[in-house]
């Protein structure tokens, strides 16, 4: 044994993945140590997209952050947004109007599908399959051009505002939703017969990088890998926030962790999300879409923490406040620094293709967890 | 709650609609890893790690939630008398990552740590600590708090 692993030790050789890697999505570097083509040991590298996002955060005033929300995880920047203004409201004690509330949560929910279509192209194009891309671009660019139409930006956008949102939907918007959710539903059938029902796709994802709930807990592990371990756990639901309460949806699980059941976890996710945007669509109440709330508003001495499901987990805004307008310090909490520390843990003795696939699976966005 | 409340700690419950989260604690560097450890064997997992600049120390602040209650708990732990605070990565794995980019962003160091390198940070900006606030800047733990009967 000891024999075995001293030949080990001398046969392993150091690879480089990334930063430029095409399926490390973003800048993130791997420094695999390498057995042939077993992975012995991954060490993500990050910071290269570190901008320190949380000192700017107590430099300006809360509503000069608001811009920089959308910046952090820019596949889904409205519910940054969201939990952002849902932490302000609730420190000043701020009551939304219902239109407002579910402009945003029909919003969020188009984004939340947005960055999932991104991930299911990406994450097949991770394993060579390059057709599905084209489906889901066609499919992401229609939700691009509803949310411009409505929100001014096609990524990074900063349309919620503390009080309401920052213009109303109108009458286009809501055709445009509706033929939407229509169109997605169809669409589903031929991502099923083209990639679900794939022998090539589920033997390379079927009982590849498992994720265990005590890994999920033990690394604090949310959002679609910790569901796919059967765990029924969103903020959501389980810490309802906006007028989610009021809408019917379910959360779907996996069974045994592994990248098949984190992918159908995902792809019934966004049919859960069309049901609420559906619901929401039907119920928009009329009424103000905003409150005006001072800009210079002076937040209450204290701490206050809000949490959102975003489209890769729970993120959290922890701000300490001295009562002034600028907030003394801001804590992001993203889901996929916690998401991809378990990394190392998941992938020791998997081969090299195994571990893209895991890394696809996790979904990694690296500005949010830069910072 | 029990269990945390045979904690030497001080525990309240706060209004979750205020603060966001039900459970706050104030902890000394030595009780860390009981309360740590307490909130493991409850299958709670781990938010985040991170600190605040405050005089006279810095202050970090662990935050944990549970799958199965609504139940989100703030602890702040004061390091001891030499700046340092014992690690909880060997119980919540998660923590490894959180308390390294704690480390280099705010100087406070966490005993026990397996790799205490820098994170985000490059390595020769390691010195930096640049989330602690300059000169003037630094608040008292009574001018960030909840004044007494808000938020309870």
């Amino acid at each position: 044994m000891e024999s075995a692993t001293n030949n080990r030790e001398r046969q392993s050789f150091f690879l480089n993945m990334g930063p430029q890697h095409p399926s490390t999505h973003g800048v993130l570097r791997l420094l695999l140590e390498m057995d042939g083509e077993y992975v012995l040991e991954p060490e993500p590298v990050l910071g290269y997209s570190h901008r320190i996002q949380e000192k700017m955060g107590e430099s300006r005033s809360w509503a000069g952050f608001m811009p920089n929300t959308g910046r952090l995880d820019y596949l889904s920047a409205l519910i940054y947004n969201h939990g952002y203004v849902g932490l302000i409201e609730r420190m000043a004690g701020i009551e939304v109007p219902p239109r407002a509330e579910y402009i945003r949560v029909i919003t969020s929910e188009l984004n939340r599908i947005s960055s999932h279509l991104l991930w299911l192209g990406a994450f097949l194009l991770d394993l060579g399959a390059f057709t599905p891309i084209l489906y889901t671009f066609d499919d992401r660019e229609q939700i691009l051009d509803i949310l411009e139409h409505v929100t001014g930006a096609r990524l990074t956008y900063s349309y919620f505002r503390v009080g309401g949102v920052c213009s109303d939907v109108d009458q286009r918007f809501l055709e445009a939703t509706r033929a939407f959710v229509g169109r997605l539903r169809g669409r589903f059938p031929i991502y099923e017969k083209l990639v679900t029902t794939n022998i090539i796709f589920i033997k390379r994802v079927k009982d590849i990088a498992r994720f265990t709930p005590d890994m999920a807990l033990r690394y604090g592990a949310t959002g679609p890998i910790l569901r796919g371990t059967g765990i029924n756990y969103d903020i959501r639901r389980n810490e309802p926030y906006s007028v989610y309460p009021e809408l019917e949806f379910d959360i779907p699980v996996g069974e045994t962790g592994d990248c098949m059941d984190v992918y159908l976890v995902r792809v019934r996710e966004m049919e859960q999300s069309l049901r609420i945007i559906e619901q929401a669509l039907e119920r928009l109440p009329e009424g103000p879409f905003r409150v005006k709330v001072p800009r210079r508003l002076k937040l209450p001495r204290g701490d206050a923490s809000f949490s959102v499901e975003t489209a890769r987990g729970e993120l959290t805004y922890y701000l300490v406040s001295d009562g002034s307008d600028v907030p003394y310090r801001l804590k992001v909490r993203s889901p996929s620094f916690s998401n991809l520390s378990l990394l190392p843990e998941l992938c020791r003795n998997v081969l090299l293709s195994d571990l893209v696939m895991a890394l696809g699976t996790i979904d990694p966005v690296i500005p949010e967890i830069d910072r | 709650m029990e269990e945390l409340r045979a904690l030497p700690a001080q525990v309240n419950e706060v209004d979750y609609r205020r603060r966001g989260y039900h459970v706050e604690v104030n902890l000394s560097a030595g009780e860390v890893r009981g309360f740590a450890g307490i909130l493991r064997d409850r299958n709670f997992y781990l938010v985040f790690v991170s600190a605040v600049h405050l005089a006279p120390a810095v202050e970090v602040i662990y935050q944990l939630a549970s799958h199965s209650d609504p139940c989100r708990i703030v602890g702040r732990a004061q390091p001891a008398d030499d700046g340092s605070v014992p690690t909880i990565s060997d119980i919540f794995t998660g923590a490894n990552w959180h308390e390294r980019e704690t480390m280099e962003m705010f100087g406070v160091t966490f005993s026990g740590h397996p790799y205490p390198e820098p994170l985000l940070l490059p390595e020769d900006a390691a010195d930096l600590h640049p989330l602690l606030k300059g000169d003037g800047g630094v608040k008292t733990v009574e001018q960030v708090r909840w004044p007494a009967g808000e938020g309870n």
